[in-house]
């Protein structure tokens, strides 16, 4: 054997890495344990009549994500306690590490966290391998939900939006519930009224007047005291995010389609001439309207120009308007109004959405006080008020959309109401459920800055969809 | 004798310029730290539309101190001292008689088991950070001030070695003689002789050491939940929700920064000339 | 003499080797998790032997990063270096200016990376940024800094220096003031001129102080993660993708673990050799300067 030093402290680390087959089989499959499920559920031995009290004494653990939705949660945990005899313990950390901290915690197996919040894409990522409890079946049994939760009450494209069949390609709204929608954000234009006004112009119905009106704005908004303005705010970063909201509303409006599914394989559908073409008109309206340094922009950029009049527009969440629009908020507070954005060339108003979700781990001990928890937290009593006396907005719940005490509160903002109803019926996931999601959106958030950056529409896509091909294959 | 004036002012003028070369480094470099006060002290509503005026306020610094905002600061600050500190002081523990060891005695293997301390400088977090994560899990030690004092070592413990070693090894060695012969124990003579010696050493690599752990973020982020998170993670928590704000993430920082500050300064004479291989010399 | 003399230098290290020895053992599961296909959509792993290996590299992916980590580390390194040492000269001239600013010189490091380059990001945005803000009158309002590969990159390296510059500063200025003063006497005697002095005398009895700062850079450099991330998150396309990146997102964002975590494992090879190479050099000329002296 070759005994030169360094070859010592490789083969240490080869003696380690033996040594190790015990922790590796001690926990599960050793990477986040395994995929056997079991036909029966945890929620099969909840019977009897629904007893709020039925877990009184038990501590519940959650993972939160820091956000208005979670301020207004962590408000209201005292009447929970107070209703179930159940202390919730929580750990609530920043957005742009709170995925990787669930990732870690779920993917080693361990049941660190009872409940946690979650998008649907990350049901995706998290359902197959098994992380996920199934909440179809406490939601059904009687013994466990009380009858006053009413499913029905949920925007059906929502629930619908949290509940799949695990296989690549398959359609959302079949299979298991792997979470429950508690707060959302549709994709719409917010735009500066002021600015509007004062260049003589009206919201754009159609996408070739979206990019005109960016443009417009550029161009002439800093000559008529805008110092800086530019046309339109849409995310543009290395990441998924930049895809999933504004791109993939008008995407997706214009009948366009991520993946196709042929014969139970998907195959990517960036690269259709109608596609290229839409990316290429896309990148067009950042370069003639949007901001500078477009591709280190996420939605704190975004919303951030919009709120300190450097933007005209923004096509993101509406979620990230509101918080600049309300009073004394930023310096364009009261000027911001809701659009439901221009309309694909059918008229369609097909929008894409993020849902923050509840879900429950699948390893956790503590099942019926976790879905105790769930079913308190998206019941109608905290989300409404949540939703009038915090800012939970976008309700989850038709009932709350509808409540009086919610539009009057929400009245002030020219539009937000409109828009809302107009879009909420077409507003779904609008992307292929596949569990391959964020490297398919990340590089194609790459692709779209390489395009901005001056590169051939096609070749880029057409690269992008061969490359992503080849990683479905 | 105009030769000699034009010496003067030659000499002078490449003074000024000097000078000038350092201003602007430090423009460079404090900038961005005059700018974070500056947000600090801004309210929210007026964070990008202002830069320079605006109505100063220290509702920033209460919010973070005042631990609203559902984020609990102030622990998280007291965590970070402790693990700060306490792997400072292992590393230490451990670090200074093992460097000495390598400073003193030339013995087989010393090269590579020095180079293997430094080698754990190398491994990503990102390789050992979920093995350590399950670990930790298993052992208890997730979550706690042990854990983190045990895995922050990775930072501190190859800096103190390193840039000890070469500081016993300036130290000439007829001083522990000397002392050996007036009856010193081994033990004495490092203690009483070389320890002293090299105290500014100590104090300054000791000070790097602390504000490498107190700024480790990836750690603290995976391996604590809410017992023993550490201020940089918790600054960072102030960017999501509604809006960015980095008014109190700067206000965090600028907090994060009073205790490293206050070393430096406690050591100041220390530092650069602690640093300095050749003040203990001679 | 005797067994217990030649021992006790190892009785002495041993304590230091048991602590970073907990680490070992993360490690080398870390390692032996490569030799699986472990991922969320594989979640029963199965023995692939160095099959990640193979697929990493032969990725074109692989080595445009690696390309791009390289550049980096040498730029940042390059930069500290230079900047960090002519800090420290200027500063040993013991001037008042530099008296005064020589106590703050550190104060750079202690706003920890991830934060600084937050910070950064936010200066450096065209439309509510304070640097373009300031540059306006000069004509230089509109620089929009991350959006092209080069810039991306060269604004990365720029936020690294700015955090780091003082650790290498520091580590300089410390070693300046440790030179022995006779040979510098002796050149001003013979009426050497500054460059000469500088050439002949300061830098290479300078350079073991500064090597050991240039090692540690050039070694965290090439793990570099935090600034990036912040600042550009890798883009645009995928200029800025250096292999930490690349192995975050495939270990954590996308969840191919095994395949991510053997990303690490090659940068941790490529840091080990870089590392032995230099620390070789470090030793060579740490002894020929304490023959000089």
């Amino acid at each position: 054997m070759d005994t030169h030093v360094h070859d010592r402290r490789r083969f240490l680390a080869l003696t380690a890495g033996a040594a190790a087959t015990p922790l590796l089989a001690a926990c599960g499959a050793g990477f986040g344990g395994g995929n056997k499920k079991s036909d029966g559920s945890a929620a099969d031995d909840v019977t009897g009549s629904f007893d709020w009290r039925r877990e009184k004494g038990t501590t519940v653990k959650a993972l939160l994500n820091k956000h208005p939705y979670t301020d207004a949660l962590i408000a209201d945990l005292k009447s929970f306690t107070a209703r179930t005899g159940i202390k919730v313990e929580y750990d609530v950390f920043p957005e742009d590490n709170y995925f990787d901290k669930l990732t870690v915690d779920l993917s080693s197996g361990r049941a660190s966290y009872d409940v946690f919040m979650l998008g649907a894409y990350m049901v995706w990522q998290y359902g197959p391998p098994g992380w996920l409890e199934d909440l179809g079946p406490w939601m059904r049994n009687s013994s466990a939900t009380e009858a006053d939760w009413d499913q029905a009450d949920f925007f059906p494209n929502l629930l619908q939006a949290d509940q799949w069949s695990l296989k690549d390609g398959t359609p959302l709204g079949q299979g298991g519930q792997y979470a429950l929608p508690w707060g959302w954000e549709t994709n719409v234009v917010a735009y500066n009224t002021d600015v509007f006004k004062k260049l003589g112009l009206k919201p754009a119905e159609t996408f070739d007047e979206l990019r005109e009106i960016a443009g417009v704005i550029k161009r002439k908004a800093p000559g008529a005291g805008y110092d800086g303005m530019y046309g339109i705010a849409v995310r543009g970063s290395r990441s998924w995010a930049t895809i999933h909201p504004g791109f993939m509303t008008m995407y997706a409006r214009n009948g366009l389609h991520d993946f196709t599914v042929q014969g139970g394989k998907l195959k990517p559908a960036m690269n259709t001439p109608e596609a290229i073409a839409f990316t290429q008109d896309w990148a067009g309206m950042v370069k003639q309207g949007g901001p500078p340094s477009w591709t280190s922009y996420t939605w704190y950029q975004c919303s951030s120009d919009l709120g300190a009049k450097k933007a005209g527009m923004l096509f993101d969440a509406d979620t990230a308007a509101y918080f600049q629009a309300v009073a004394g908020a930023s310096p364009a507070s009261g000027k911001i109004a809701f659009h439901p954005g221009p309309k694909g060339p059918g008229g369609s108003l097909a929008t894409n959405m993020w849902i923050w979700s509840l879900g429950m781990n699948a390893k956790s001990r503590k099942k019926s006080a976790s879905w105790l928890f769930v079913q308190w937290a998206t019941g109608k009593e905290h989300l409404r008020k949540a939703a009038i006396t915090n800012n939970h907005i976008d309700p989850v719940r038709k009932s709350i959309s509808q409540d009086g005490a919610y539009k009057d509160k929400m009245k002030h903002l020219p539009g937000f109401i409109e828009t809302f109803e107009t879009v909420v019926d077409q507003t779904k996931i609008q992307f292929t459920p596949q569990a391959q999601f964020f490297d398919a959106t990340t590089s194609w958030a790459a692709s779209l800055q390489e395009i901005y950056g001056g590169q051939n529409a096609k070749s880029v896509l057409n690269g992008l969809a061969s490359d992503l091909a080849s990683k479905m294959g | 004798m105009t030769g000699m004036t034009g010496l003067t002012v030659r000499k002078r003028l490449l003074g000024w310029l000097a000078d000038l070369a350092l201003i602007l480094y430090f423009v460079f470099a404090l900038f961005p730290i005059a700018w974070m006060v500056i947000l600090s002290l801004k309210p929210a509503n007026q964070l990008f539309s202002t830069y320079f005026s605006f109505t100063p306020t220290l509702g920033s610094y209460r919010t973070v101190l005042g631990d609203s905002e559902g984020i609990p600061f102030v622990r998280f600050f007291v965590n970070s001292l402790v693990v700060s500190v306490g792997a400072v002081v292992l590393s230490l523990v451990v670090g200074l008689p093992a460097a000495y060891a390598s400073a003193r005695w030339r013995f087989k293997g010393s090269e590579n088991l020095m180079f293997t301390l430094l080698s754990f400088r190398f491994a990503p977090e990102l390789t050992v950070i979920i093995p350590l994560f399950v670990l930790y899990q298993k052992l208890g030690l997730f979550d706690t001030y042990v854990g983190m004092i045990w895995v922050l070592q990775l930072v501190t413990l190859p800096l103190i070695v390193w840039i000890m070693r070469s500081y016993f090894a300036d130290l000439t060695p007829e001083l522990e003689q000397a002392a050996l012969l007036d009856g010193y124990t081994r033990k004495q003579a490092f203690f009483k002789v070389a320890l002293p010696l090299v105290k500014p050493g100590i104090a300054a690599v000791s000070l790097l050491a602390f504000i490498f752990a107190w700024n480790n973020f990836v750690f603290p982020l995976i391996l604590t939940s809410n017992e023993a998170q550490t201020v940089t993670v918790g600054a960072l928590s102030f960017l999501g929700g509604d809006r960015p704000k980095y008014n109190l993430t700067a206000a965090a920082a600028l907090v994060s920064v009073v205790p490293p500050l206050l070393l430096a300064l406690t050591i100041q004479r220390y530092l650069v000339r602690g640093l300095s291989f050749g003040a203990v010399k001679s | 003499m005797g067994w217990r003399l030649t021992l006790r230098p190892y009785v002495l290290i041993v304590p230091a080797l048991l602590l970073t020895c907990g680490i070992l053992y993360p490690f080398g599961l870390g390692l032996y998790y490569t030799l699986f296909d472990f991922s969320a959509s594989k979640p029963q792993p199965d023995m692939v032997r160095l099959h990640n290996y193979e697929t990493v590299f032969t990725q074109d992916a692989f080595w445009n990063s690696a390309w791009v980590t390289v550049l980096y580390a040498v730029g940042a390194a390059a930069v500290e270096t230079v900047l960090g040492v002519a800090v420290a000269l200027l500063l040993h001239r013991s001037s008042i200016v530099g008296r005064v600013l020589e106590k703050i010189l550190i104060l750079p490091l202690m706003i920890a990376p991830v934060i600084a380059a937050i910070m950064w990001k936010l200066m450096l945005q065209p439309s509510v940024g304070v640097i373009n803000h300031l540059l306006k009158p000069f004509g230089l309002g509109g620089v929009q800094w991350t959006d092209t590969p080069t810039g991306a990159l060269l604004s990365s390296i720029a936020v690294d220096v700015w955090v780091y510059t003082p650790f290498v500063a520091i580590l300089a200025l410390a070693g300046l003031r440790s030179l022995p003063a006779s040979p510098f006497e002796a050149a001003a005697v013979d009426g050497a001129g500054w460059w000469y002095t500088f050439r002949r005398l300061t830098l290479p009895m300078l350079w073991p102080y500064v090597l050991v700062a240039v090692i540690f850079r050039f070694m965290d450099s090439l793990k570099v993660f935090d600034i990036i991330y912040a600042l550009t998150e890798g883009g645009p396309g995928d200029s800025t993708v250096v292999l930490q990146i690349r192995a975050y997102l495939e270990a954590i964002r996308f969840q191919r673990y095994s395949f991510g975590i053997s990303y690490t494992i090659v940068l941790w090879a490529v840091v080990y050799l870089a590392a032995m190479v230099l620390v070789r050099h470090l030793g060579r000329i740490q002894r020929k300067a304490a023959e000089a002296k």
